[in-house]
């Protein structure tokens, strides 16, 4: 195997397989704090990038459109939440996972109607140059994508291992009932995750933007292969699910390169369907009263 | 009768429609709205009743779609058998994937689903023999018997037969055990299981026949558009189908074809308002909103204002009966049911350890212990909703360890849960007839043996209301009444006394024994020792996932390690 083609394959994997780790991330949190799977995930990858690359088309400064981005991302999550499922906290399953399919939908038309069915983009944070890697070539703006989830990841960790609201959300995730019962306010947590979710996916929209151009119907592919991430952690580990988002970035980069462009997509679904029906049955999470055969 | 004014509303709507509405223009709108509709009927069944968030349907779509394109424009096939085979073919993909894929629930089943669909548009765009992204151009228009059918308003009226067609298939689904079956999957899996209800094989039934819809669909939409590419029936096209049955109504049948109806009048509006773009907003946001403040949606909405209209009976004012003990007869023997061995670990806990007892035909037999004894696993060992590490469970000399929950409720093994698990969409008399699940006898009779079964608990006036609006302790009855209908030869009940207060206990006492009496052998957890004591012919006691003792009541609670760990401390908190 040539070890340059190899290297090309892979850092790109990495690069996107970083988004899907974040969004794998969010599923994670709020699955464990709200119970709820949130199929809308991966439009707020969608909405940081459109909204990032238009806020700087505008003529805002580079920062101010990726604060904007994040802001917004935050801000509809809890406006998601609030809104949306609040008021059906006490609803089957079925209902408030369909609620989150709807939002999902209003939120990739809202891109339609604001920024237009072209995909936008957006200069490299430092230029459009590029840099190479044993053989490989490229884009400078990968190290902006590493970087920025690299910081994000210490975030999150950092708070999940050393706040006092991150060790209620650990709590959740080991028993969401008793985590309650001992004083945990879950309401405010489900409102503080879900609009953290929303902003580190934005944020991951807007940095990779530059790479991949923004499109409003891209949330769907984000969020499936986010979504492979965090299953394969069960909906628990999110280390698991980082490791997860990274190796399926990698699979779809090289599927692309060595299979066919094309087909890509289908290998990696084709992984993701072939990995859920081998396992089917077996993933405990969400308010599912499973049957354990 | 309501029924009856739908078919009747149908029938002179779609009649009438472009007879009314004349031109090109509306007559397309009624045959999109058909293709749809023949989609969505199938999918009220999946979606809808049984609460299946399948969210590939468009997939099946595909397969319609390109069976018809490619079969008619490269091989020259009769439209009609086209249709046929694509069917065929999109009910034996669902069949070869259901079994696996339908274990998946909420969340995961609509990400297998979607993947699959976006796996198949894929393929379309990559193959050749699908015409790649270009598509399949040229379909001839549809024919009958080879007759092409030359008017557009001809193939109006052929669409719209198929939908009749698949709306009388719904209807006779949803007048069946079936349809009660699938309602009451979407309320409680586990309740569901303990009626005998094989649910898998019911959501396997309606993964498939929605599928077959959804291919019909596909067909009947590209003979009207004469092309097919990729980009027909996408991830939007599935959207329609959830929307269009959300909003239209998930309880009935009719919700299908209103939806269909409404998501196409909606799209038609926005591009008549020159919003095209508006369309994902407004579906999606009418989705959320129906899901939040009005879950029967159009069609449910109609139904209760027929209902006010009508008048309705007013339900009667006294809820119970005199419990009527002569409303069941004595069955035949009461079953014996031996364990041996039985272990169940979690990790590390060993929630059951080596336990083994009999419990004789026909007694009462109370399973006691502190609470995390193992008991409720027990139970669930029993009924098979776990599987058991080591050990045998013998039903009348029969092994049932290895069997599945529907089926041990299948050969006579009534059960109760500690958490209530009622059918909150059915009513209470169809609750107690899910019971009858297994037998299959006309719907007249199993709604006697049903109606028998409540007289028998004392609700005979219950049984048109939703089970929420009983008292808690008449819901617990419900619960009996419905482990009942199963014609019981072993009945095991969790805890059925409590949140019930003295009286309720003391009602529940006497139907213990009167159930008893029918020949039905009791097994039951109860931490109510007074109740226990004046019931049960035989004790065991459990303790840490371990029997203790077993014996004669007075006997047992003689024993010190049962003192110890268990009744003395009980005896001392009553004192």
């Amino acid at each position: 195997m040539d070890l340059s083609v190899f290297v090309q394959l892979l850092l790109p994997g990495l690069t996107t397989g970083c988004v899907y780790a974040l969004v794998a991330l969010g599923f994670v949190l709020c699955a464990n704090v709200s119970g709820v799977v949130n199929f809308a995930q991966g439009e707020y990858v969608m909405l940081g990038g459109v909204i990032g690359a238009s806020l700087l088309a505008q003529g805002m400064p580079l920062a101010a459109a990726i604060a904007g981005a994040t802001a917004a991302g935050a801000l509809l999550g809890a406006l998601q939440e609030r809104l949306t499922l609040a008021p059906v906290r006490a609803a089957p399953d079925f209902i408030q996972i369909t609620i989150t399919l709807g939002v999902a939908v209003v939120l990739r038309g809202v891109a339609l109607i604001a920024f237009g069915k072209d995909p936008l983009s957006m200069p490299g944070f430092s230029g459009d140059g590029v840099f190479e890697v044993a053989g490989a070539v490229l884009p400078v703006q990968s190290l902006w994508v590493w970087g920025a989830s690299a910081a994000l990841l210490a975030a999150v960790f950092l708070f999940l291992m050393h706040s006092d609201a991150g060790r209620a959300v650990r709590a959740c995730a080991i028993n969401r009932q008793a985590a309650r019962l001992m004083g945990v306010d879950a309401e405010r947590l489900t409102l503080l995750v879900f609009a953290l979710a929303g902003a580190s996916a934005a944020l991951a929209g807007v940095v990779v933007t530059p790479i991949v151009l923004a499109n409003w119907d891209a949330g769907i592919a984000y969020g499936l292969k986010g979504f492979v991430g965090a299953i394969l952690g069960n909906f628990r580990s999110p280390v698991v699910a980082l490791a997860g988002g990274l190796g399926i970035g990698v699979l779809e980069s090289f599927a692309a390169g060595y299979v066919s462009s094309g087909y890509k997509d289908a290998i990696v679904y084709g992984v993701l369907l072939a990995y859920l029906l081998a396992r089917g049955g077996v993933f405990v999470f969400g308010r599912a009263a499973l049957l354990s055969r | 009768m309501k029924r009856r004014v739908a078919i009747g509303a149908f029938l002179v709507l779609a009649l009438a429609y472009p007879l009314v509405l004349r031109g090109s223009y509306p007559l397309g709108i009624g045959i999109i709205t058909g293709a749809l509709a023949a989609g969505t009927v199938g999918f009220v069944l999946l979606l809808g009743y049984a609460h299946q968030l399948a969210l590939g349907q468009a997939g099946f779509c595909m397969v319609g779609g390109y069976a018809s394109a490619i079969l008619c424009v490269q091989h020259k096939w009769d439209p009609l058998l086209a249709l046929v085979v694509g069917a065929v073919a999109a009910m034996l993909l669902a069949w070869a994937i259901a079994g696996p894929i339908l274990k998946l629930r909420g969340f995961v089943l609509a990400m297998a689903s979607l993947a699959l669909h976006l796996i198949l548009v894929v393929v379309a765009l990559e193959a050749s023999f699908t015409g790649g992204a270009l598509g399949t151009y040229g379909l001839p228009k549809f024919a009958l018997l080879g007759v092409p059918l030359s008017s557009d308003l001809a193939y109006y009226y052929v669409v719209w037969t198929i939908v009749l067609a698949f709306v009388v298939i719904g209807l006779a689904i949803d007048g069946s055990r079936i349809g009660r079956a699938l309602k009451a999957i979407a309320a409680s899996e586990t309740a569901a299981l303990s009626a005998g209800i094989d649910i898998r094989r019911y959501k396997v039934q309606m993964f498939v026949l929605s599928a077959g819809m959804a291919s019909v669909c596909g067909s009947l939409a590209v003979h009207y558009l004469r092309a097919m590419d990729p980009n027909v029936f996408g991830f939007a096209f599935s959207l329609n189908f959830i929307t269009a049955v959300i909003v239209g109504g998930l309880e009935t049948v009719w919700g299908g074809v209103v939806g269909a109806a409404l998501v196409t009048g909606l799209r038609e509006l926005l591009r008549g308002l020159s919003l095209p773009l508006w369309e994902g907003v407004i579906m999606g946001a009418l989705t959320v909103l129906v899901l939040i403040a009005f879950r029967r949606g159009f069609v449910g909405f109609l139904a209760a204002l027929y209902d006010r209209m009508a008048g309705g009976e007013a339900p009667a004012r006294v809820l119970v009966s005199e419990p009527d003990t002569a409303a069941l007869a004595p069955r035949g023997k009461p079953a014996e049911l031996v364990l041996a061995g039985v272990s169940r670990a979690f990790g590390n806990l060993r929630a059951v350890s080596n336990v083994g007892f009999s419990v004789a035909a026909g007694s009462i037999t109370a399973l006691i212990g502190p609470n995390g004894a193992g008991k409720t696993t027990l139970f669930n060992l029993v009924c098979g909703y776990e599987p058991l590490d080591a050990g045998s469970v013998s039903y009348d000399g029969q092994r049932i360890e290895q069997r599945l929950p529907n089926q041990i409720a299948a050969l006579g093994i009534g059960r109760t849960f500690q958490n209530l698990q009622l059918f909150g969409n059915l009513s209470v008399l169809d609750n107690v007839m899910c019971g009858r699940h297994r037998f299959v006898e006309r719907e007249a009779a199993n709604r006697e043996r049903a109606r028998a079964a409540l007289a028998f608990v004392g609700l005979r006036n219950a049984e048109a209301l939703a089970p929420g609006a009983l008292a808690f302790g008449h819901q617990r009855l419900v619960e009996m009444a419905r482990a009942l209908a199963l014609e019981p030869r072993l009945l095991l009940l969790d805890e059925p006394a409590s949140g019930l207060n003295d009286a309720e206990t003391e009602r529940l006492a006497e139907l213990v024994l009167r159930i008893a009496a029918l020949g039905v052998t009791v097994l039951l957890v109860e931490h109510d020792m007074r109740l226990v004591m004046g019931l049960a012919d035989h004790l065991v006691v459990m303790h840490h996932g371990e029997k203790l003792a077993d014996g004669a009541p007075d006997d047992v609670r003689r024993e010190p390690a049962v003192i110890d760990a268990y009744l003395g401390i009980e005896e001392h908190a009553a004192a």
